[in-house]
């Protein structure tokens, strides 16, 4: 399953965000995650593809740019 | 300040008998037991334990809302939502906003605790979830419900084992008694089967073996065959008011809280004093403004241990006297089991229900009354006890503290 597919359903899943408004300019706070949802959000996405998200890099604000993120370590594990 | 009379406007519970309060109550004056095995622990120290585990859907409570609790705290939220529907209050109303909280809770977010350690040493690693701290706290309860139904007054969280939110709802009593409040909600929760949990409960020699007749016949207080305890999870919410708040806002009245007794024993970790539970009565009627003929039913602490039972009835007949032989006192243990945060609120509401109804639960498993129990401890058979007007539900903790309420049927 691809990172974009993952995140959805972690998302869907375990945070009840609704699919169809998971477009890639929808923010978290759009879709009902307060600091510390999007914080265990960060955890869970380590946990999962088995990458380090360093603290700086951890405040995406679009689902977009969470995917982006998430790719561009599994990109970078893979090189 | 001038002291006013606090009514009970609504109750929610979480138990292993359902959660809808009614049917709870209904199923214990039938003397039906809700206690069953449960396989607990990891496959070479598994074994079958002896507990009561709440019987609700965890869907009312929302994925997102999940992330932050601990089952103990969806409990509460649970509970309080039926307490609070009941009440006919919702988190637009005035009344909720200058309301207080009181709950009490023993271990807090246990399952999240074990999760954690278990995360830290697997993961070897400094990096571990951020909700575990909100989901291990013991205000956690409180906090969820304060935040989702706008409770903006005073939040306390009473953490006295079995005795807290009997503690909780004590205070809460007082709180508007003497003015401070007009509504408070008052309850507990508790959720603690876990593995590691109970296999230290266990290690105390207090929890019941299981009894030939199997699981829901093995809680026994009062009975020679006893043999301890089970331990039980869920919540319980009561909704208090001051009567000339209820009455302005047409909500019915479904009881009244009259007194309030706390000692401590000064004693022993884990053995109880039959004068700090006596002194705890007494303290409580007197609180009442009423003598001890006036009571006639005792919801009593009784878990169904050897020692803990006989000092009940030794304390019950040091509070009570001569009318301690006149009273109906059962041990709803038996049949809901030890439910420890939660215990004290769960059991004054089947209290408050009894006297609303007049007729009050048995002791389930009562057989072979001991002895050394020698009161009318309401053998198996619910009772009829229509002209009911004064009960007193008790809390014994470990740690020697001891909590006596009184509750009255309301019938203005």
């Amino acid at each position: 399953m691809g990172a974009r597919a993952k995140i959805e359903e972690m998302l869907v899943q375990k945070y009840g965000v609704d699919a169809e408004r998971l477009s890639p300019g929808a923010t978290m706070s759009d879709l009902g995650l307060d600091s510390l949802s999007l914080a265990e959000l960060v955890f869970d996405i380590e946990d999962v593809f088995g990458i380090d998200i360093p603290a700086d890099e951890a405040e995406f604000t679009t689902f977009g740019e969470a995917v982006a993120l998430v790719d561009r370590h599994l990109s970078t594990r893979e090189s | 300040m001038p002291s006013r009379r606090v009514l009970v406007t609504g109750m929610g519970f979480v138990t292993p008998h359902g959660d809808d309060a009614d049917l709870i109550f209904d199923r214990v004056y039938a003397g039906e037991s809700a206690i069953r095995t449960i396989r607990s622990g990891r496959e070479e120290v598994a074994a079958d334990v002896l507990v009561g585990t709440a019987d609700w859907s965890p869907d009312e409570v929302t994925p997102l809302q999940k992330v932050a609790m601990d089952p103990v705290a969806q409990m509460a939220l649970v509970a309080a939502r039926r307490a609070l529907g009941q009440a006919g209050l919702d988190q637009h109303d005035e009344t909720l906003s200058a309301a207080g909280i009181y709950m009490g809770c023993g271990l807090g977010g246990a399952e999240s605790h074990e999760e954690g350690y278990d995360e830290y040493h697997r993961r070897s690693s400094r990096k571990v979830r951020p909700s575990i701290v909100p989901r291990v706290m013991a205000n956690a309860p409180a906090a969820h419900i304060s935040m989702t139904w706008g409770i903006r007054g005073p939040s306390h969280t009473f953490s006295v084992a079995c005795s807290s939110s009997a503690a909780a709802t004590g205070e809460a009593f007082r709180a508007i008694r003497d003015g401070y409040l007009d509504c408070a909600l008052a309850g507990g929760a508790e959720a603690m089967l876990c593995a590691p949990i109970l296999v230290a409960w266990e290690a105390m020699g207090v929890i019941a073996k299981e009894h030939p007749d199997g699981p829901a016949a093995s809680v026994r207080p009062f009975d020679l065959a006893r043999t301890g305890f089970a331990l039980a999870e869920g919540a319980g919410v009561l909704v208090l008011e001051a009567e000339e708040h209820a009455r302005a806002r047409g909500a019915t009245p479904l009881g009244e809280v009259v007194g309030y007794g706390a000692t401590s024993d000064a004693f022993n970790l884990t053995q109880p004093s039959m004068e700090g539970q006596a002194q705890a009565m007494k303290a409580a009627l007197a609180d009442a403004g009423i003598d001890a003929e006036a009571v006639g039913y005792v919801n009593a602490h009784a878990t169904g241990t050897k020692v803990g039972d006989i000092a009940e009835i030794h304390a019950i007949k040091e509070a009570f006297g001569a009318h301690a032989a006149r009273l109906a006192v059962s041990a709803t243990k038996s049949m809901h089991g030890h439910l420890v945060g939660a215990a004290g609120a769960v059991e004054m509401g089947l209290t408050l229900m009894g006297l609303a109804r007049g007729r009050v639960p048995p002791t389930a498993n009562l057989t072979d009354p001991d002895p050394e129990c020698d009161l009318d401890c309401v053998p198996l058979l619910g009772r009829e006890l229509p002209d009911l007007e004064y009960a007193l539900s008790n809390s014994f903790a470990f740690g020697g503290s001891n909590v006596s309420l009184v509750a009255r049927r309301v019938t203005d």
